[in-house]
């Protein structure tokens, strides 16, 4: 009795939950850092800074310890990092370059039925700035019609034209640069 | 009276053509083993690869269930067994890449790889569990929650 009780006390206060959190290396090698906040008062309660350590999630200050195990079952359903493929096009137009019917090619291959994607246009600095925002989401609407032609399952995909915002090569304005006119193909 | 039912009726079903049609998908599953559902409202659906998600989704696993997810902003969740964990706010523009995300864990285990969320906007991809609220900047965590 005395202890559903107990129980019981826990489960209302949630102070029995037994929380932890450990921070791992990116998969670049490099490692972030993690700020764990006290959710009631909105007070930092300390951060993890350094790769493979561990702190309870309990409610005191973080405390910082080596992590012993790993959480190699877990990591191995973790989606691999998204693909990106680059189309080159023909100054002015929405067709794509001779050079790019390689990756174009490369893209159709990547795509599967649970993929999800995401088409982003841009184009160089020549032309005004508004006849560039039209012309950079026909780009990535045209790549996104030659796909769904070809049978692949991206009729739901997004199609984003970000005009002359995004530079690969940074020019001045008015600046003709086939390195800018591209359409970037993100493929999760 | 027949008529006006019917018309509230069409009214009602055109709402909800609208609605479904503006809800944003912010990610997706890429794969399912064992026994997985998405909560969505007072709905469960059983949990397959391709699936999209909402905000306000809510994952639930059983013993053995594993999914992995990808998000809109290049985010990435793997979910382990007996895990409840809800993706309760997520906003993302992905022309101007300002956004922010809660994810409530409950119990279970969740790994993360952070996305433009948090390489792009300070602390604002936030885990909640139930004794503290993390702030991911740039990085790979696992979480755990055990009753």
């Amino acid at each position: 009795m005395r202890l559903w009780a107990a129980l019981a006390l826990c489960a209302a206060l949630a102070g029995c939950a037994n929380g932890h959190v450990a921070l791992l290396n990116d998969e670049g090698g490099g490692v972030g850092a993690l700020v764990v906040i006290d959710p009631a008062t909105g007070a930092e309660r300390g951060q993890l800074t350094q790769a493979n350590t561990r702190t309870a999630l309990r409610g005191g200050q973080v405390h910082a310890r080596p992590l012993k195990r790993n959480f190699d079952a877990l990591l191995a359903v973790m989606p691999p990092p998204p693909k990106v493929f680059t189309l080159y096009f023909i100054e002015g137009t929405t067709q794509i370059t001779a050079d790019s019917a390689a990756t174009l090619e490369d893209l159709r291959r990547a795509i599967g039925p649970t993929s999800d994607v995401q088409i982003t246009g841009h184009t160089d600095t020549t032309g005004d700035a508004a006849i560039n925002d039209k012309l950079s989401l026909d780009r990535a609407t045209q790549v996104r019609a030659t796909l769904v032609a070809d049978g692949l399952p991206v009729a739901d995909a997004r199609v984003t034209g970000r005009g002359e915002r995004e530079l690969r090569v940074q020019t001045g304005p008015g600046v003709s640069e086939a390195a800018n006119r591209r359409v970037e193909v993100t493929v999760r | 009276m027949r008529g006006t039912i019917a018309a509230g009726l069409l009214i009602a079903a055109c709402l909800s053509t609208a609605s479904a049609a503006s809800v944003a998908q912010i990610g997706r599953i890429k794969s399912v083993t064992g026994s997985a559902a998405v909560i969505r409202g007072k709905t469960a659906i059983p949990a397959v690869a391709g699936q999209l998600l909402q905000a306000h989704d809510v994952i639930k696993t059983g013993a053995g269930g594993l999914i992995g997810i990808t998000f809109i902003d290049n985010s990435r969740f793997a979910v382990g067994p007996n895990s409840s964990v809800a993706l309760s706010e997520f906003e993302f523009d992905d022309t101007t890449h300002v956004g922010r995300s809660l994810t409530t864990i409950n119990r279970g285990t969740l790994a993360v790889v952070s996305g433009q969320i948090a390489h792009e906007n300070k602390d604002a991809m936030r885990v909640r569990t139930p004794t503290a609220l993390l702030a991911a900047r740039g990085t790979r965590f696992v979480v755990e929650v055990r009753p």
